[in-house]
């Protein structure tokens, strides 16, 4: 229930009250003077060669402005992409994967752009498509993308396009000491974020420069993105960021915006695309994988080493995923002490999606193989799963993952309290089972967030700050942040986000960062407003700044304490104004470090479930569902509860019901929500419990950590486990629908 | 062919309104693009994730599967109605009060879907009120602020 | 979507006679729960689209008549859902019509438009199959009577000439006893199209009927009249066999992406028994 506004408690969301009376503006609800619809041209194939392609028809239908290929773009195509810069504006010579645009049609109505769209005549010729890991690898595979992209880079002969090669100590020295080896391989599917808003763009010429609208998360990412494209200087490049409606990652990167920017300024109009839900799922997704993982442990239960390989199946264009590959391999080894670890991690191409950035940043597909592999384990030493996780798990200080950041959190804390609340030591009722597992993230390695606070005349406040707000609540806790500092009512905190002309530079808004690292800015804007009521109050008053103390919205001098807003007033004098702030965190890069730099705080979760199978047609019951983070301190447990129970639902969704079914070329059969299943009110839990554990022991404001990925890392294995228990089955491929839950029943003797 | 148009006259929110719509437009595109309207959102298309539900006669409807013309005569009541000036509906003010608005974008669906379900069962169970929100998607939530909205508001009692 | 003319007929002769004049070119608007979906993708591109829902001799309501029920051809699948008499006599397509899509489909999704639509997975079909359903439609010729079981035909085909409408589907309610059940598979709980579906009604005098969808381009009827389905006494494995022997001709289709073939069999036959099994119990429970 909300609560009063202070940090810890849980005022109403700012920004609640757009959101529940519909006035909120997302993109797709703004509407600009003479704007043109955008629709886009696709082939409905997995791959093909572009023969020619014919406008004419597409032109001649009334009100349709602009028809753009490839051939009206700049020579070379301009490409971009947050790791390579390998993404063509507009497909050029091939298209690479079910959904790429090959044209795309500005027109006065959206009739008109659709049924241009229709008329586009595209001669192809359709192309053999590699879209699993086996064919992508086999010698004779059709390359992904030209090795002309990777230039001196021996595997662009191929379509790996990285190996990571991670870990420390010796396997081969320390194997001696594993009395149990443990292996197995595992797969996890190709899902889609399905965000209920789709992405939306907007661009319009703007002067000298030009304004965009997007659904973004990284606004000043975009920014620097259009930039480079279109040869303008940042400051002539204006990104509107309403709050999306959803992100979870598929809206971190540029994917249309680059080629709308083109038709705006082509067409001298504004230039509006919203995508349909389909075009979505073409547009973005996460990696798929196949993790093999041995594990050897000693007969107590401690690990000796832990060897992984794992290929993930990234796709036509690189986009931010091989650097989930790497963050999310890196850590595969687990929140565990382990004296040898070695990782290898490819990422691979594929005439696919490009897969990117998705709630978990790929660590779910590690977590699911290597926490189901503990699970196993556990079941073959004969030890308790939860007794094994304690046995391991690195204790806080621990140098668990070395040349990191030491463990931060006592996540044995948590896991006795997901075992607590779950009744782990009772008695399983009958015909049930029960499963467990953690996760583990790194949170971000690198960051720069800066924010503004301005304090008003009468006390009031406005904060600046250029995180994407998509749910998460982070306008609400910046405001928290601002109230408790300054002493201002939180419902008299206003804060600005999403203007790249008005908001100061932010890095990014993923890897659950903006609590800490943007929390900190804010915090650090206030210290500086308090710091200039400090020397207002020092002349007030007489005094030397240094006998005065300017703490959460109070001044004191000795004994004496006034209301910070009593001091502003009478030191703003009659001219009046303002006292403005500027705060910055930062997380500096470390260049020797594999990823670029140490993890800022970890999250930890631990999932247990409780469920049941029905034997004849494989479906799953899940009766109790506990999820626990450690978050350090939350800022607003409302808020962070939402998260958490919106993380795990989301896990639930790929463990039992979410995947990509391609046919047999490589074309996607499911788009769209009919055929594509995310969970529903009808699909939860019976019960479902989260909680929290704060030992304030995090680098944000009071003590905080980064959340709202953690609860969904390892709701697979925590499931797969209990069906194992239940069933005696072990399942290794996800989602466990009712009919892969049958067949595994079905294939193997019962329990 | 030329889109064939036709004159439609309706209720929204209380108020008249007579407009001109293209006759293979959907009262979806009507409300969004038509009448201003546009806290009523756009999503799948195809029924399935509700973004776009509204009350037609009292009755909640995808409006995304029903064409502008069809909802002559009717009257209509979207997320923009539930609010009276200043003063939120019951309903509203609970999802505020329990967290139940993220991203929000589902929310709008949600609102109208849960006024329809306290229409034919003010004091729902919790069953009923999954069964009754069944058709509104959400993908930030775990569901259970939502339930906890509907069910605080139906303990509030007066109507909204 | 691609344009369209609209009418809006005031009486079934004025739909006949657009229906008559436009042909193949001419679609029947009723709920639009199907259609506006298969407007969207293009996959019909009708010239007009004919709303049925001001045709003043076309109602929503479920009427008792000597013989039964007769449901009106603009009956919602929420007001079959909530009809107590329904519930009651024909508690199978109860069940069905709850489960069509969710609340808001179910508002404006029609019985009529269910079984005209064809399709394999139709959730009402099957259930009035077994309650040996009768739809009413008008032509220029006039109103004639057919059997459902008459009526499909496969995939998006039945058997009413190209100007005719359904005006309404009449339920017979035989003299003895019976109860029903419906059950259908799906990828989750909540709505969803079904891998399988099927309804049973056993009757008093032993004689069982069952029917199922989305195996094979129709729902088909089977029944047993040998008592033995119906008989609480039998053994498992005996009803199995027999249900095996009556599902033959269950033909799933090789492609579906909703369930494998073998999924859909192995479900139907557990689906068939779980079914026959609440039906009896419902029987006896009324008695």
């Amino acid at each position: 229930m909300s609560t009063g506004g202070l940090v810890g408690g849980s005022p109403p969301r700012v920004g609640g009250i757009g959101r529940v009376t519909g006035s909120q503006a997302y993109v797709a609800d703004i509407r600009l003077e003479d704007q043109l619809h955008v629709k886009l041209v696709a082939l409905d194939v997995a791959r093909a060669r572009i023969v020619s392609i014919d406008s004419s028809a597409a032109l001649a239908v009334p009100g349709v402005r602009l028809v753009l290929t490839a051939a009206d773009l700049p020579d070379p195509m301009p490409r971009f992409g947050p790791q390579w810069q390998d993404r063509p504006v507009l497909a050029i010579g091939e298209t690479h994967y079910h959904g790429e645009p090959v044209a795309a049609i500005a027109a006065d109505t959206l009739d008109a752009a659709e049924e241009a769209a229709r008329l586009v005549h595209v001669e192809f010729e359709e192309l053999p498509a590699v879209f699993t890991v086996a064919r992508a690898l086999a010698p004779d595979a059709p390359l992904v993308q030209d090795p002309s992209l990777r230039p001196g880079d021996p595997l662009a002969t191929t379509n790996v396009l990285r190996e990571h090669h991670y870990g420390w100590g010796d396997i081969d020295s320390v194997a001696a000491d594993a009395e149990v080896v443990v292996e197995g391989t595992y797969a996890f599917p190709m899902v889609t974020q399905f965000a209920i808003e789709p992405h939306a763009f907007i661009a319009a010429p703007d002067g000298d420069g030009i304004a965009i609208w997007s659904s973004i998360q990284h606004p000043s990412w975009l920014q620097r993105v259009i930039a480079g494209l279109l040869g303008l200087p940042l400051a002539k490049v204006r990104v509107f960021a309403p709050d999306p409606g959803g992100g979870f990652g598929g809206k971190q990167h540029a994917k249309y915006e680059p080629l709308v920017a083109f038709m705006a300024l082509r067409a001298g109009r504004p230039c509006r695309l919203v995508l349909t839900l389909e075009e979505t799922f073409q547009a973005v997704r996460r990696g798929a994988c196949e993790v093999h993982v041995r594990t050897g442990f000693r007969r107590d239960g401690k690990l000796a080493f832990r060897d992984i390989e794992a290929s993930y199946l990234i796709g036509a264009y690189a986009d931010i995923a091989d650097r989930t590959v790497g963050k999310g391999s890196y850590t595969a080894g687990g929140p565990y002490n382990t004296p040898a670890v070695r990782i290898l991690a490819r990422s691979v191409l594929s005439h696919t999606v490009p897969s990117t950035a998705f709630r978990g940043f790929g660590n779910p597909q590690q977590i699911w193989a290597v926490e189901s592999n503990m699970d196993e384990a556990a079941r073959v030493l004969g030890i308790d799963p939860v007794q094994l996780r304690l046995r391991n798990v690195a204790a806080r200080g621990d140098d668990f993952l070395p040349g990191d950041t030491l463990a931060d959190g006592q996540w044995a804390e948590t896991i006795q309290k997901t075992a607590e609340m779950i009744d782990w030591a009772g008695s399983v009722p009958a015909g049930r089972g029960r499963g467990i597992a953690v996760g583990l993230k790194s949170g971000p390695t690198t960051g720069l967030s800066y924010s503004t606070v301005r304090l008003l005349a009468d006390g009031s406040v406005v904060v600046s700050a250029g995180t994407s707000d998509m749910g998460q609540g982070a306008r609400t806790i910046f405001a928290q942040i601002a109230a408790q500092e300054l002493g201002a009512p939180v419902d008299w905190v206003t804060v600005v986000m999403g203007d790249t002309a008005v908001v100061p530079y932010d890095q990014q808004t993923s890897a659950s960062r903006s609590s800490v690292l943007m929390g900190n800015a804010v915090l650090n804007a206030c210290r500086d407003v308090q710091a200039k009521i400090r020397v207002m109050a020092a002349r007030l008053e007489g005094v030397d700044g240094a006998e005065i103390v300017v703490d959460k919205g109070e001044v004191r001098i000795g004994e004496r304490i006034w209301p910070l807003r009593d001091v502003l007033v009478r030191g703003l004098g009659r001219l009046g104004g303002e006292v403005i702030g500027i705060g910055e965190m930062r997380k500096e890069a470390d260049p020797d470090h594999p990823l670029g730099g140490t993890a800022a705080f970890y999250e930890f979760n631990c999932t247990a479930v409780e469920l049941s199978v029905d034997r004849d047609t494989g479906d799953i019951t899940i009766h109790r569902h506990v999820t626990v983070s450690d978050v350090g301190r939350a800022l607003n447990p409302m808020q962070v509860r939402g998260q958490d129970e919106g993380a795990a639902v989301m896990g639930l969704g790929h463990t039992l019901m979410e995947h990509y079914i391609l046919d047999e070329t490589g074309r996607i059969r499911n788009l769209g929500a009919i055929d594509y299943r995310i969970p529903t009110s009808m699909d939860l839990p019976v019960e479902i419990e989260s909680a929290i554990v704060e030992n304030g022991d995090g680098p944000g404001p009071y003590g905080a950590k980064g959340m709202s990925e953690g609860a969904l890392l390892c709701v697979a294995p925590a499931v797969a486990a209990a069906v194992r228990d239940a069933t005696g089955v072990s399942i290794r491929d996800l989602p466990l629908t009712p009919e892969r839950v049958w067949r595994a029943l079905q294939e193997t003797p019962s329990k | 062919m030329t889109a064939q148009a036709r004159r439609i006259e309706l209720t929204v929110n209380g108020r008249s309104r007579s407009v001109e719509v293209a006759v293979h437009h959907t009262l979806l595109e009507a409300l969004r693009d038509d009448l201003g309207l546009t806290g009523t959102k756009e999503c799948c298309l195809v029924g399935e994730c509700g973004a776009c539900t509204v009350l037609v006669d009292g009755a909640s409807v995808d409006s995304c599967l029903m064409l502008a013309v069809e909802a002559d005569g009717a009257s209509l009541t979207t997320v923009e109605g539930l609010a009276d000036g200043e003063r939120l509906g019951r309903l509203q003010q609970a999802f505020l009060d329990t967290g139940a608005a993220q991203c929000g974008f589902c929310i709008p669906g949600q609102l109208i879907s849960a006024e329809a379900l306290f229409a034919s069962t003010p004091h729902p169970t919790r069953a009923e009120i999954e069964e009754g929100l069944a058709g509104n998607l959400c993908r930030c939530a775990g569901y259970e602020q939502i339930f906890e909205a509907v069910e605080l508001a139906a303990r509030d009692g007066t109507p909204a | 979507m691609r344009a369209f003319a609209y009418e809006r007929p005031e009486s079934i002769a004025d739909a006949v006679g657009l229906l008559a004049e436009h042909g193949p070119e001419a679609r029947l608007l009723a709920g639009g729960t199907d259609l506006i979906i298969r407007l969207r993708e293009g996959t019909i591109r009708p010239r007009v689209v004919v709303d049925v829902k001001r045709i003043a001799e076309l109602d929503g309501g479920i009427r008792e008549t000597e013989a039964g029920l007769t449901i009106g051809a603009r009956a919602t699948m929420t007001a079959i859902g909530a009809d107590d008499r329904i519930r009651r006599d024909f508690t199978a397509l109860s069940e069905a019509a709850a489960v069509v899509g969710a609340v808001q489909i179910r508002n404006r999704a029609t019985l009529a438009g269910n079984i005209c639509n064809a399709s394999p997975a139709a959730d009402t079909v099957p259930a009035l199959l077994t309650f040996d359903a009768v739809v009413v439609a008008a032509g220029p010729g006039g109103t004639r009577r057919i059997a459902l079981d008459e009526l499909l035909v496969r995939s998006g085909v039945t058997t009413l000439a190209r100007d005719e409408l359904v005006t309404a589907i009449e339920l017979p309610q035989p003299d003895l006893a019976r109860a029903s059940a419906h059950l259908r598979r799906t990828r989750r709980r909540g709505h969803d199209l079904a891998a399988v579906t099927i309804a049973c009604v056993v009757r008093a005098d032993g004689r069982t009927r069952i029917a199922y969808g989305s195996l094979g381009p129709r729902p088909l009827l089977v029944g047993d009249d040998s008592g033995l389905l119906a008989d609480a006494a039998a053994a498992d494995a005996v009803k199995a066999a027999l249900l095996a022997q009556l599902f033959t001709d269950a033909s799933p289709s090789p492609r579906s992406m909703r369930a494998s073939p073998d999924y859909r069999l192995a479900m139907l036959h557990v689906l068939g028994m779980r079914a026959v099994r609440t039906a009896i119990e419902r029987l006896a429970g009324a008695r």
